[in-house]
């Protein structure tokens, strides 16, 4: 395969939300074809320059939001493309010269204690990776302790607490005090899930409320350019 | 209201429903359930469960023994002895009854509607409301209240007693160190009944949960054993595989609280919906896929001889209109043609669980007493029928019309919900197995679920209509509302 092929493949696996060659992909059809994670591997043994393949994630991630704006794609061709990316910039990022990452800045992520849900959080996470942020994810039923010794080892620039229960979402503003008394008031802490609201954001003292994954984004890239 | 055998709609044939069932018994035997919590996995233990790593197998004559063992038969008290009734798991009466948790509260404005906070005067005033509404035959806990954490269950157990003539369903129980204390409130504990969501889908178990439900059991509590997964995202898109993992998670906690205490007062309260994976993955309740899935939850469970709570009527919509109004009359029409006894009917409430407002509970009330006067009436007639019926009732009611495009859309919505789209086979089956292991052995599961929908949401699984614009009037609504003030004491505007 000449390299060029190997950049065009590439780019339509990730369009295609195609992440191995054990998935069906975009149409279903595409089982035990090569994946991304295959053709990253290939390009690599090409020999093509890492930053290339990080500028073809760049250029297909762009074509799948085109296609989700126009309502060609859906939620779940978007986050397999996004789940495509993601995984494969754990091969690539070692392979990038220090400093030449994306850059975008660390996100720490967890559901907060008491709730085991984790659709949106999940979803949150696999867009972030997909727009080239590196992500912490804590999991589920997190305490609030556990939530700022994290951020005291990782030392993120962003936090993300999501709850789905209306019993639940109290706990967020345990956490946000939590926070701000050890210290961290530089860290941006964004809330999301059903019950929460811009209003209980701004009651608890959190930064942004997110209404989903794409807000997310948005408010953290408004974050970045205040900044 | 009493059913006829004949007006149980079959969604399922008796092979199918043996074939869930023992997808669901392969699930549990062989995936088991995640418990972390030490005294609960050391009672499954006991009892013949195994482990493997955090997760409790299940096998399947624990399974059998726990159906067998489980209350067939549940009183539900209340304070005015000619408000309470009994669930037996053999008989077609249904009860309907308020949904419960909402955090706001819509009010009419003279510029429109208005959403606010919930306080704890609203859960009075709710309250208060919710005892007189002639359909209502339990009060399930409406809206939160603005009290500390630590006070909430007492608090709503003082405004349930001083308000509440009905049977009272607590809904979540917020600390068991509390529950003698409600106890003692209410002052029969016959009146309570709660909700227990025990499994977060798919198939782990949420410690806290079980905590509450080793307390309710223990003093033999009725409870709701409450599971909703939401295809393509906590569940396979897969009607089937859904359904499979449902009732796996649902077995689980009718396996528990047998094994707490034999004979436990549990309901089975399945309710499978889907995710909205055309835009933010947000739940679809009442939407006609979802419906069905519900409706057959409840026929999986009047299949096994047991109580079965069910859920009906949770619009998406954020204030009170005509496309709500059919949403709810689809919605409560499916859900007691499929054998539900109990059902959290969702009066009052609007955007999904988040609010309630008064004029809904007025409305709902006025539309489920044409619900249940039409099922009722012509028992022969098909359930898309009866519910084209309500709708053209509720509509004149309320002062419009169901127009020629309007009624079209109901129809496509009803045949949405009697439509098939999968087979019940081994082969199928199977597939939708593995998928849910795969996504358990692995911590982000919803990708595995909302990949996997990726074909089906192409070949329209997820339904698609249009909106039923109609304008409601609501002065009948205004003063029926107004007629509800205590004497001397106010009710909503």
């Amino acid at each position: 395969m000449s390299r060029k092929e190997t950049v065009r493949d590439l780019e339509h696996s990730i369009i295609m939300g195609h992440i191995d060659s054990d998935d069906e992909g975009y149409d279903g059809m595409m089982e035990g074809t090569p994946g991304t994670m295959e053709l990253v591997e290939t390009a690599l043994e090409e020999g093509i320059d890492p930053q290339d393949i990080l500028t073809v994630f760049n250029e297909a991630m762009d074509q799948v939001g085109v296609k989700f704006e126009s309502g060609e794609y859906l939620l779940p061709d978007m986050l397999a493309s996004a789940e495509c990316v993601g995984e494969a910039m754990e091969i690539l990022e070692p392979k990038l010269a220090a400093g030449s990452g994306t850059g975008k800045g660390k996100f720490l992520i967890a559901t907060v204690k008491g709730d085991l849900h984790d659709i949106g959080k999940n979803i949150v996470i696999t867009m972030l990776k997909g727009a080239g942020y590196q992500v912490k994810d804590l999991g589920i039923d997190v305490p609030a302790d556990d939530i700022v010794a994290a951020v005291r080892e990782y030392q993120p620039d962003y936090v993300g607490l999501s709850a789905l229960l209306t019993t639940t979402m109290i706990e967020m503003e345990h956490v946000v005090k939590k926070i701000r008394e050890a210290g961290f008031n530089g860290v941006k802490i964004f809330i999301g899930g059903a019950p929460t609201s811009e209003e209980f954001a701004r009651k608890i003292g959190a930064d942004k409320h997110c209404r989903d994954a794409m807000d997310t984004i948005e408010k953290i890239e408004e974050t970045r350019d205040v900044s | 209201m009493r059913l006829l055998k004949d007006q149980r709609i079959p969604w399922l044939t008796p092979e199918e429903l043996k074939a869930v069932h023992q997808g669901s018994c392969r699930l549990l035997s062989q995936i088991g359930v995640k418990v972390t919590h030490e005294r609960i996995a050391r009672l499954l233990a006991d009892s013949g469960a195994h482990s493997r790593g955090s997760r409790m197998c299940i096998p399947e004559h624990l399974v059998d023994k726990a159906l067998s063992d489980t209350a067939k038969v549940i009183d539900f008290n209340a304070p005015d002895p000619n408000k309470r009734f009994t669930v037996d798991a053999a008989a077609d009466e249904v009860r309907f009854g308020t949904g419960g948790q909402a955090l706001y509260v819509v009010h009419r404005t003279a510029d429109g509607w208005e959403k606010r906070p919930a306080v704890t005067g609203d859960l009075r005033q709710i309250l208060t409301l919710c005892d007189q509404l002639d359909q209502a035959d339990f009060v399930t806990r409406p809206v939160e209240c603005d009290v500390p954490e630590e006070q909430m269950d007492i608090e709503k157990a003082k405004l349930f007693r001083a308000h509440c003539t009905k049977p009272m369903n607590l809904a979540n129980l917020v600390h068991t160190k509390n529950l003698d204390g409600i106890i003692e409130v209410i002052g029969d504990q016959s009146y309570l009944s709660f909700i227990v969501c025990l499994v977060a889908s798919p198939l782990s178990m949420d410690t806290s949960a079980g905590d509450k439900l080793l307390a309710l059991v223990e003093k033999g509590l009725p409870a709701a054993l409450s599971s909703c997964p939401q295809a393509g995202s906590t569940a396979p898109f897969s009607e089937v595989g859904e359904l499979i993992q449902l009732n796996a998670e649902l077995l689980f906690g009718i396996v528990l609280a047998n094994t707490i205490r034999p004979g436990a007062k549990v309901l089975y309260r399945g309710i499978p919906i889907t995710s909205d994976l055309y835009t933010d993955g947000s739940p679809r309740w009442c939407q006609p896929e979802s419906i069905r899935r519900v409706a057959i939850a409840a026929q999986i469970s009047r299949w096994y001889g047991i109580p079965c709570c069910g859920t009906a009527g949770v619009s998406d919509q954020g204030v009170p209109n005509a496309q709500g109004l059919s949403e709810k009359i689809l919605s409560w029409s499916v859900m007691a043609a499929s054998g539900a006894h109990y059902i959290n009917s969702a009066l009052g409430m609007l955007q999904q669980v988040m609010s309630v407002s008064p004029y809904q509970y007025v409305i709902d009330d006025a539309a489920l007493r044409i619900v249940k006067e039409e099922l009722t009436a012509s028992p022969q007639r098909s359930i898309g029928d009866t519910v084209l019926a309500s709708v053209q009732r509720a509509f004149s009611y309320f002062g419009t019309s169901l127009d020629e495009p309007s009624e079209q859309e109901m129809r496509s919505r009803i045949a949405h919900v009697e439509t098939a789209k999968e087979p019940y086979d081994e082969a199928y089956m199977n597939k939708q197995i593995e998928s849910i292991e795969k996504a358990v052995a692995r911590e982000s599961g919803s990708s595995i679920f909302m990949k996997g929908a990726r074909k089906g949401l192409r070949e329209g699984y997820l339904y698609t209509g249009e909106s039923i614009p109609a304008e409601l009037d609501l002065e009948k609504v205004r003063k029926r509302l107004a007629s509800y003030a205590p004497e001397g004491g106010e009710i909503y505007e």
